[in-house]
């Protein structure tokens, strides 16, 4: 049928799509308490759709329903890490959550259901696709943070990111409600020629922007909109704050770029100044709460809230370099954070969470390599070289110098300094301290060898990032619609 | 092979080789040992072809794209100055190798500590043959991290662990001020290249961003060579063993910083600001150091003083800015590495024999170790600047360039006079060491019994006792063809002339020596009154500030966490709104002028006594939100008003349908209500009231006026389409339902789907739930026996047929009046509850469909199914058909197909309500069993 394979730039949506309902009904008879089969098919569906990605990309950038919908490079790439980075957070979470009851039917659809929502942001090129696609999203994490139901603290996590999430929600909403008024188009390169070409009413764009903007800030967990982050990232289940701190970053950085980049490039001058307070807030709020943190998944909340900062010190130094740093960064950011909460997870075991600080003391003594695999990724956390997380804040912080932002640079440096101290205590809990718990280790061979890599892949990565800085370089340059 | 693939060779296998000594500890402890100083020997094999062109006068320059888009590169330069840094790095290297071996207990295995010294050693090499400056910054923070590794290598101790925390804390944040002022300099030079760098020195100087680049990237050299006031982590870094002291605390890590001064000079020096902040810097540290020095106690902690205080000559040296005075600094760096090595390496004899290094118990050693004596006596003086050694040289050349420095016009006495101060001290300490270490009577309560160490642990000492002698007497002869390409390469340009010799004549210099000499020999004569002095003075320990500074920075993080971040749900939203209220402030503000606003209809009395009803209703809810029955009531009124306000802008489906929704949606609320407490108790504070209800309010006015400027500026309205389109398109007049069920045809389907969704979800969230129901009210008064009066009854049930008539007729008219199937939907469900209401539970379910979600399926499915059979036509999902019938009485109706679509909508409305009510219901059944 022509009207199927004029669909092949969604191919990989619609497959994920077809997938997930059928694992959501095969899972209903299936009794395997393990869900193998099902946990197979999961894996199986995420490998189609990467093989389904790679097949259709196409050079240029591809619209499809009715321009609402796009394909191109930038976007393909994005998918391909969110599908890695959602099976790595399989494989680490499958033996955690099947310890705690919590490895069932709807945990896997939830996460397709919520990749399916990262990928229509990815892909969106229209205000309402963008809106679709979040809320797909949100609503997942949303439910799927409650999914511990025996868990208090858990259930509170989740009831505050669900009132703050639909709040947000609905300011980006009516933001982006204010820009139909304004331009009388929803279709993002539409707006950004409708504000080009002059719109009656101008008042209608600064207000429409400070929503969006205060939506996006919150979706990506900037300060001031960044509360929900520590007490969701603290109580929800690891695996949970897994999904949360990893792929939907990416997604959260296409929407920034489709939103305010590609849709509201005119209004530049305008929403710069307003990210210019969103990161310095972050940076600094960040790094300095991170300190007091007691709780491991608490600190790479705060830890998280900087390095958005940062992700959105790249954005607003505007320019391929500084689209492609930020691209750079927050795929980077992602690899990181899945190394660190894989180690949370790896190191738990029934009744036990691993979560605090203290229970990294003397980790040295009872796991050398696991340690040295959590140095790797705290140093590459802090930004010191020769780890990828150097590279990442060199990119961007190469970018605001060249874009002029002399002082947000230094800002920035100053307080990546604070922010290296709080990583370089954990090093010291793990190398220094006598270790509280004698408990040994075990770990599973798959989850086992994925932090090795992982660990490994943040050295690796740091010593040679030409190729993919450059994959991120080009991606944004191909896929932008730069006036 | 290419002499530049060599240069790239030798990084390559120093850090390639580094994890050897760890592989090879299992063999023995030699053997670790061994692989470090075959590594070192190998860099230095690999270095040797190199040597020649270098001093030659050659630069060698080898680079590999790395990251070209971002100016970072692979790129090596092999010139005098690193050159000399190399040959330093390996040479003490390799007789650090051989003194830590005997050094470090017998039970240490090694291996970690010569990999990290490896490691250390190949980020130091690359820090000196980078030719990018990204690439040097890189090398610079492994250097840091080194350190710190090295520096708490005694694991267990507390002091060792701290002081590494400082050192790492000190010189990698000093490594991020030196990234962010090389990004400012590649920014300025357009190249991150040395040689293009090096090049753009005049451009550089009289950019704008030239006072910030330079504050930043002198902050990474001062912090890295400890000058004043960041010389506080190397004494705490002594807590490191004494291998490591004399290779990264004196010998190279430390001169890291002023290796940067010296790289950086052609393109940094020759401004005011380079001038004094230089030169300043250096002459503090140097005299204060100095001064410090002359009373540590501790003979390690004394070397380290003395440590920084040479770091702060060689950096008043590349201050000084004159040609001459560049050369002296790089001969001084030479000069100290070499003393100053072989004196820690003494040092550590002394403390591995005695187990102390308190020189107040340490005394009298000459008479147990005096070979190793003799060679610390000849180190110290070369320290203290005895002719005849080779501190003497670059300190006479240090004095005769503070001699008629042209700055200082006025006072030109004043540099000369401060650099003799430091002589004098210098003098001082050295003779301390010497004096109270190897004399001053016998040693008291020594842990352990001196005497002289191992052959081969005294060789190193011993060698560079040697070198400092042989430059010392023959400097033309041993120093000179290094020094010369080394001070060029720094310059880069023709080399002022000057002469290395032992005697230049009786001037100016030789003359501040002397005093030095002699003053500093007074200065010790008088020690006793001086310590008393001393001790009295309040003294700063930094380790102290360091803590304090770190409890404090915690303290303010645990503060701001208390105000940010204390889990309170009405805490984050009460940021949240102050934001959102601020930024839409600032909007509302900073806003251009909006056009003219569109002529408003007139308000008429009606419409604003309803309005006042309307607010008074909402505030009555947020008032009595806690009675819940009366929010309740009041909230129905909110409903009433607005079914009313849509009659009022005739639109009376709206005014229909939102009135069924409000019957049916207090009667299932009221049916909850029976099982939760009347009244929820009160929890805030009149605090906390107070601030949400201002904010409540601002946020209210501020989308009321937003909701005002957006509905007062022109607009163009879509209506008219679809009125125009209704019948044509739709085959219907009533242009609200055409847009239900044709139009927006999928919209329905979608909203259906979600109530259907609902449905289930109240059945199965509530199905075998079992409540405990009230028997009492709040005032404890009992709930009516009777629970179905039969008045009630009876009126109610001849209503049935009526009611259903009435949902039919809306039903069909619906496409062209006012109606359509979800009112007619909610209709049939009102009928339906008043059944329930009045007989109950028990009567109303044995008489009506028990199966429930079937007909939600059906409904659903009648909707999805229409829709999609217009795809056996050809159309696309959801096209309606439409033609006329006559019915008898009800006359002439439009037939469309989206009649059975909007009977899907009515099926499932119905189902659901239904369902919602059977299931509280059998709450209720359940007692009424009970009771």
């Amino acid at each position: 049928m022509s009207f199927l394979s004029t669909l092949f730039p969604a191919y990989a949506e619609i497959f994920l799509l077809v997938m997930v309902s059928a694992i959501l009904i095969v899972d209903l008879f299936l009794t395997n308490p393990n869900k193998t089969v099902t946990y197979a098919l999961v894996q199986l569906t995420l490998l189609g759709c990467s093989m389904i990605t790679v097949s259709t990309h196409q050079h240029g950038v591809v619209y499809l329903f009715h321009n609402m919908f796009v394909d191109d490079l930038m976007s393909d790439v994005l998918k391909m890490l969110s599908y890695l980075s959602v099976s790595m957070m399989l494989v680490y979470s499958r033996n955690y959550l099947m310890v705690r009851g919590l490895f069932t039917g709807e945990f896997m659809a939830l996460t397709l259901f919520a990749l399916l929502g990262m990928m229509v942001m990815i892909s969106a090129s229209h205000f309402l696709t963008l809106y679709l696609g979040l809320e797909l999203l949100s609503l997942s994490l949303y439910a799927m943070v409650a999914l511990q139901r025996d868990s208090a603290i858990a259930t509170e996590a989740a009831m505050k990111y669900f009132i703050l999430g639909a709040l947000a929600s609905g300011l980006l909403l009516y933001g982006m409600s204010m820009f139909y008024g304004a331009t009388g188009t929803l279709e993002v390169a539409a707006v950004s020629d409708a504000i080009t070409h002059g719109v009656p009413n101008k008042a209608l764009l600064v207000f429409g922007l400070v929503f969006v903007v205060s939506g996006l800030a919150f979706k990506l967990g900037a300060v001031p909109f960044h509360m929900w982050v520590p007490d969701v990232y603290h109580g929800a289940p690891t695996a949970m704050t897994m999904l949360i701190g990893t792929a939907p970053k990416l997604a959260a950085f296409a929407f920034v770029m489709r939103i305010l980049v590609e849709g509201l490039q005119p209004l530049m001058v305008h929403w710069s100044g307003m990210l210019v307070i969103l990161a310095v807030l972050s940076i600094a709020v960040g790094n300095i709460t991170a300190i007091a943190q007691t709780n491991l998944k608490r600190m790479l909340a705060y830890s998280t809230i900087s390095h958005m900062g940062f992700l959105l010190l790249g954005v607003l130094s505007g320019g391929i370099d500084g689209y492609g740093a930020a691209m750079f960064y927050a795929a980077v950011y992602v690899l990181m954070s899945l190394g660190g909460f894989g180690m949370i997870m790896l190191l738990s075991r029934e009744g036990f969470e691993a979560d605090t600080l203290n229970d990294y003391k003397g980790l040295n003594q009872r796991s050398p390599w696991l340690a040295f695999v959590m140095l790797l990724l705290m140093f590459s956390m802090a930004g010191v070289p020769p780890m990828v997380g150097f590279y990442a804040k060199f990119s961007v912080l190469s970018a605001v110098v060249n874009a002029g932002h002399i002082p947000l640079a230094v800002i920035a440096v100053l307080f990546s300094l604070i922010g290296a101290f709080y990583y370089l205590r954990i090093v010291k809990l793990m190398y220094f301290d006598a270790p509280e718990s004698h408990v040994p280790i075990s770990i599973q061979p798959d989850s086992g060898l994925l932090i090795s890599m992982n660990g490994l892949a943040v050295l690796a990565l740091g010593i040679m990032p030409g190729t993919f800085m450059s994959v991120c370089a080009v991606a944004v340059q191909q896929s932008l619609l730069l006036h | 092979m290419e002499p530049v693939h060599l240069l790239i060779a030798i990084i390559i296998v120093a850090f390639a080789a580094s994890p050897l000594p760890l592989l090879l500890q299992r063999c023995g402890r030699g053997y670790a040992a061994l692989a470090a100083a075959l590594v070192m020997a190998a860099c230095l094999t690999v270095l040797a072809p190199l040597v020649a062109p270098v001093m030659g006068g050659t630069t060698l320059l080898a680079s590999f794209a790395w990251l070209p888009d971002w100016g970072l590169a692979l790129s090596f330069r092999l010139d005098g100055l690193s050159l000399m840094f190399s040959l330093l790095i390996l040479g003490i290297g390799l007789l650090v190798t051989l003194y830590a071996y005997y050094y470090l207990p017998k039970h240490d295995t090694l291996g970690r500590f010569y990999t990290l010294l490896l490691l250390f050693m190949a980020a130091m090499l690359g820090v000196v043959l980078s030719e990018n400056l990204l690439l040097l910054v890189v090398f610079w923070e492994i250097t840091s991290l080194s350190s710190f590794l090295l520096i708490s290598y005694k694991r267990e101790s507390h002091e060792s662990r701290l002081a590494a925390r400082i050192a790492f804390a000190v010189t990698g944040g000093g490594g991020l001020a030196l990234f962010a002022g090389v990004l400012l300099l590649g920014h300025i030079a357009g190249s991150f290249e040395l040689t293009q760098v090096l090049a753009a020195g005049e451009h550089i100087r009289n950019h704008d961003l030239y006072a910030p680049m330079l504050i930043l990237v002198l902050l990474g050299a001062f912090t890295k060579s400890a000058q004043f006031p960041f010389h506080f982590w190397l004494p705490q870094a002594m807590a490191a063993p004494t291998p490591v002291s004399a290779y990264l605390h004196s010998a190279t890590m430390v001169k890291a910083g002023v290796f940067l001064l010296a790289r950086l000079h052609p393109a940094l020096a020759g401004s005011e600001l380079w001038f004094w902040v230089v030169s300043g810097t250096g002459a503090i540290t140097l005299v204060y150091a100095a001064y410090i020095a002359f009373y540590r106690y501790d003979f390690k902690g004394l070397l380290a003083y003395s440590t920084i205080s040479h770091l702060g000559l060689i950096t008043l040296l590349f201050g000084l800015d004159t040609r001459l005075s560049a050369v002296a600094g790089v001969f001084h760096i030479i000069n100290h590495a070499i003393f100053k090595a072989s004196l820690f390496m003494a040092a550590g004899i002394v403390d591995h024999e005695c187990g102390t290094r308190d020189m107040r118990r340490v005394n009298g050693l000459f008479k147990f170790m005096p070979v190793t004596a003799t060679l610390a006596i000849v180190a110290a003086g070369s320290m203290a600047g005895v002719p005849l050694l080779n501190g003497f040289l670059s300190k006479e050349m240090f004095f005769a360039e503070t001699v008629g420095h042209p700055v200082f016009d006025e006072m030109r006495w004043l540099l000369p006079a401060f650099a003799t101060l430091a002589g004098i001290l210098a003098v001082g300490y050295s003779a301390r060491f010497i004096h109270d270490v190897f004399f001053n009577g016998e040693p008291i309560d020594l842990p352990r019994q001196p005497h002289e160490p191992p052959r081969w642990m005294r060789a190193p000492v011993e060698v560079l006792v040697v070198l400092c002698l042989l430059v010392g007497i023959f400097p033309q002869w041993s120093i000179a063809p290094i020094l010369h390409v080394a001070a060029s390469a720094v310059l880069q340009q023709e080399l002022p002339a000057f002469h290395l010799a032992v005697w230049h004549g009786f001037n100016a210099p030789f003359l501040m020596s002397l005093v030095a000499l002699g003053g500093g020999i007074t200065l010790y004569a008088l020690r006793h009154p001086l310590y008393a002095f001393y001790e009295r003075l309040p003294s700063v320990h930094a380790s102290i500030v360091f803590e304090r500074f770190h409890n404090g920075l915690a303290g303010f993080s645990a503060a701001l966490v208390n105000r940010l971040d204390n889990a309170s749900l009405q805490r984050y939203l009460a940021l949240f709104f102050t934001f959102v209220l601020a930024l839409g402030g600032w909007a509302w503000f900073s806003a251009p002028a909006s056009p003219l606003p569109v002529v408003t209809q007139p308000a008429d009395a009606a419409s604003i006594v309803a309005l006042l009803m309307l607010a008074l209703a909402a505030a009555g809810v947020v008032v009595l939100h806690r009675q819940r029955l009366a929010a309740i009531v009041f909230a129905s009124v909110i409903g009433l008003i607005v079914a009313l306000t849509f009659v009022r802008f005739s639109a009376p489906d709206l005014a229909l349908t939102q009135l069924a929704v409000e019957v049916v949606s207090i009667v299932l609320l009221l049916l909850a209500l029976h099982y939760l407490p009347p009244a929820s108790p009160a929890e805030d504070s009149m605090q906390r009231i107070m601030r949400d209800a201002a904010l409540a309010s601002a946020a209210g006015v501020g989308l009321g006026a937003a909701a005002y400027a957006m509905l007062t500026s022109p607009f163009e309205t879509i209506s008219n389409f679809y009125l125009a389109q209704s019948v044509p398109g739709g085959g219907g007049s009533n242009a609200v339902n055409v847009i239900l069920v044709d139009f927006r045809g999928f919209d329905t389907l979608g909203e259906i789907t979600v109530l259907a969704m609902v449905g289930l979800a109240a059945h199965a969230l509530l199905d075998k739930l079992i409540l405990q129901a009230p028997t009492h009210d709040a005032d404890g008064r009992l709930w009516a026996r009777e629970r179905h009066p039969l008045f009630l009854q009876m009126l109610m049930r001849p209503l049935l047929p009526l009611a259903l008539m009435v949902s039919v007729f809306i039903f069909l008219r619906g496409h062209n009046l006012p109606g359509g199937g979800f009112v007619a939907g909610l209709v049939t469900g009102v009928a339906l509850i008043l059944q329930y209401l009045a007989s109950g539970i028990g009567f109303a379910a044995a008489r009506l469909p028990q199966r429930l979600p079937l007909f939600l399926a059906a409904g659903l499915a009648a909707a999805a199914g229409i829709g999609a059979l217009s795809w056996l036509f050809g159309f696309p999902f959801l096209t309606t058909a439409h033609g006329h019938i006559t019915l008898p009485l009800i006359g002439e109706i439009e037939l469309a197909s989206a009649l059975v679509f909007d009977l899907g909508v009515y099926l499932v409305v119905v189902s659901v309500v239904l369902m919602v009510l059977a299931e509280l219901g059998k709450l209720s059944l359940y007692h009424e069993e009970k009771t």
